[in-house]
């Protein structure tokens, strides 16, 4: 079998998909709009204001350090799966990873990189 | 070189399609965030190249270089960040075109 | 492939850790130092370490070794490298200590020895994995050191400068990937298989990679970026970078060129290097024409300087490799020197880098201008500066390799950039009544002392030139 056929399969199911909930609704239901119905959210709150509004600075601060720490973080799975076989010397190589990381860590909390304001 | 059943150089064509995805998308796009993750992009794709010559050759070191480079990669995309927010703290809005204090 | 790690490998990396662990060390004496003497503490720690890490960094000198499976390969060639890559660090570190922001200082000194560290790394690089995080060790440190100038132009630098290394980062990986995938081995030593030389993914890889280096080496079409960055980034930083940066992927280069091509590879492959090269000495030294800042006027002579230094590796002679390094060293000398000097006249302030700041200098201040003399005829080549004897030394191993027009386009370069040069030192000299500078800064002593000791090594490399032996660059 062609190696993409699974990925063909998939293509049209996804597709298929895709296009039977979109237009079946129509076809099946039976539509009588009203001004309450055309709203955005039938039962919530207006949007007061435009959607893509900017977001305050720190989120990107919280974003930047979420991001450094959740791949370092993804490095220990290698390490986890060849634990046995590199014995003594990868346990050593990851508390030296750990403790550089955890300056990294003590010098942002001491600088203030944690506090929320 | 071992047999794969998706061959080769569909690999390939797949990355180098995404590495000018990338290489356009810092040329054409104004805006940071996304000339960022554009570069984000060409880098994936030397790492889905490096993937494919590994499982080609049967050479573990391609998997542990793309290891690498997303390592490198995040570390990166943190300093983008802080950059970017640096620059664009007082500007009104964020557009590459707009950083032009001084011309090359 | 097993590699069996063994003691004489962690050895081999021992500069490098060192100047590594120094950067914690004064990143934790900061935080739990009395604020009082953070500055001395830093300076001290950081001076401490790279003294310590060049004195271990020369034992290895006559003992070539293959680290880590040939990962890292230290000898001759990269201890030559990491000791002017640590000279930079010094020079770099001693003007942040005259002139930097106290609040500041124990950071940015922890992230310009990382950044050194990224450089060593590079200097013994034997694989594209060690050249990868080499590169990317120097440049990530380097984009945020940039920014620390309390300046618009400061910000505006960093953002250029990670933008555009970034995306050659993305050109030089995937020229790596293929190179990969060429050789099937991420070992710069597997490169050299004659079998290659008609793969088509080494002359692409190969290509992309060269265009990723051409960038970092700020060679024409691809120097943009340098004057801005060195404009922006603070004083100290833009001495480290115009020498580390330019140390650690010469050696790069010249490894890929000396021992990681098939043969017959490199003759058509590195061509279009060698005319970049040529159009750089031209270009960089006319561009220096319409500079009215020093910092401009110098990145736009480490332009050229770099075009100076590829031509000597033109022939991929031994001793054009060792001229090369020579030139390097004595670059590394004149140019900290004229960034110490910039530092005495302006403190880094906004806009304190105009040339016009410099009129009348020899009135305020007979030596500085003397020194900064001194520094400019090496920048131009003129004796009795080492710039002299490199540029003479250059000149004959490429004309005798065969590449004439490389050494023309050296001479008119060099000739394009005496006019610039000596506009320089005759403002100094011009008799200026409103002649203001402003150096008044507790620190300036460090500043004077390594502008002195950069002034006599320029002087003293000319008559006992460094016999530089066993400096080829191997892989195993």
């Amino acid at each position: 079998m062609n190696p993409y056929g699974p990925v063909a399969i998939y293509l049209c199911v996804a597709l298929a998909a895709a296009l039977l909930f979109t237009f079946l609704p129509g076809l099946l239901g039976r539509a009588k709009p009203n001004p309450q119905k055309q709203e955005a959210y039938e039962c919530g709150v207006e949007p007061t204001s435009a959607v893509h509004g900017r977001f305050p600075v720190r989120f990107y601060l919280i974003a930047m350090l979420f991001v450094i720490f959740d791949v370092e973080a993804a490095s220990f799975y290698p390490w986890a799966v060849q634990m046995h076989a590199l014995r003594v010397f990868g346990l050593v190589e990851m508390i030296v990873f750990v403790i550089v990381l955890a300056i990294g860590y003590a010098y942002v909390w001491k600088k203030g990189g944690f506090q929320w304001r | 070189m071992l047999p794969m059943s998706v061959p080769l150089i569909d690999y390939v064509a797949l990355s180098s399609v995404i590495f000018f995805i990338g290489v356009a998308g810092v040329l054409v796009r104004r805006n940071p965030l996304i000339v960022l993750m554009s570069i984000e992009l060409m880098f994936n794709a030397a790492n889905l190249l490096f993937m494919a010559f590994a499982r080609a050759w049967g050479n573990n070191a391609g998997h542990i270089f793309a290891f690498l480079v997303i390592t490198v990669a995040a570390a990166e995309a943190a300093i983008g960040l802080a950059i970017v927010v640096t620059v664009f703290r007082t500007a009104r809005h964020v557009d590459v075109d707009d950083v032009s204090l001084m011309k090359g | 492939m097993t590699v069996n790690v063994t003691s004489a490998d962690w050895y081999a990396l021992a500069p490098i850790s060192i100047v590594a662990i120094t950067a914690l060390v004064v990143l934790l004496a900061d935080l739990f130092a009395p604020k009082h003497v953070n500055r001395y503490l830093a300076i001290v720690l950081a001076v401490l370490g790279i003294v310590v890490a060049a004195t271990d960094c020369k034992a290895a000198y006559a003992h070539d070794f293959a680290a880590f499976g040939g990962a890292f390969i230290v000898g001759g060639f990269s201890v030559v490298f990491q000791e002017i890559i640590l000279i930079a660090a010094l020079g770099s570190v001693v003007l942040y200590g005259a002139i930097g922001k106290d609040d500041r200082i124990a950071g940015a000194i922890a992230l310009m020895l990382w950044s050194a560290c990224g450089a060593m790394l590079m200097a013994g690089a034997g694989s594209l994995m060690t050249i990868f995080l080499g590169i990317e060790l120097l440049s990530l440190a380097l984009y945020c050191l940039c920014g620390l100038a309390d300046r618009p132009t400061a910000r505006e630098a960093a953002f250029k400068y990670l933008i555009l290394s970034s995306v050659a980062s993305g050109f030089m990986l995937y020229g790596m990937a293929m190179l990969f995938g060429a050789s099937g081995s991420v070992a710069l030593a597997d490169l050299t298989n004659p079998v290659l030389a008609s793969n088509p993914l080494l002359w692409i890889g190969g290509g992309l990679f060269l265009v990723g280096i051409s960038f970092k080496l700020s060679l024409v079409p691809f120097h943009a970026w340098s004057p801005d960055v060195y404009e922006g980034a603070p004083l100290p930083v833009t001495a480290f970078m115009s020498v580390a940066t330019k140390a650690g992927t010469l050696a790069v280069f010249a490894r890929f060129v000396y021992a990681a091509m098939p043969s017959g590879v490199a003759d058509r492959l590195l061509l279009p290097i060698w005319i970049v090269a040529g159009i750089s000495m031209i270009a960089g030294n006319v561009g220096m024409l319409a500079q009215h800042d020093l910092k401009r006027l110098l990145a736009y002579s480490g332009i050229a300087q770099i075009g100076y230094m590829l031509a000597a590796l033109a022939g991929g002679t031994a001793l054009g490799m060792r001229y090369a390094i020579f030139y390097l060293a004595a670059y590394t000398f004149m140019n900290l020197g004229a960034f110490a000097i910039a530092a005495l006249i302006s403190d880094d302030a906004e806009q304190g880098s105009r040339l016009a700041n410099y009129r009348g200098l020899a009135q305020k201040s007979p030596a500085a201008a003397a020194l900064m003399t001194v520094f400019l005829l090496a920048l131009a080549g003129l004796p009795p500066t080492a710039g002299f004897l490199g540029k003479i030394l250059i000149l004959s191993t490429t004309a005798s390799a065969g590449y004439v027009w490389l050494g023309i386009a050296l001479i008119v370069g060099t000739a394009i950039s005496l006019y610039a040069y000596a506009k320089i030192i005759r403002a100094m000299y011009q008799r200026d009544e409103h002649a203001h500078t402003h150096a008044a800064h507790p620190f300036v002593p460090l500043a004077w002392a390594s502008a002195i000791v950069c002034c006599v090594a320029v002087v003293v490399l000319t008559f006992v030139p460094p016999a530089l032996r066993d400096v080829l660059p191997l892989v195993r």
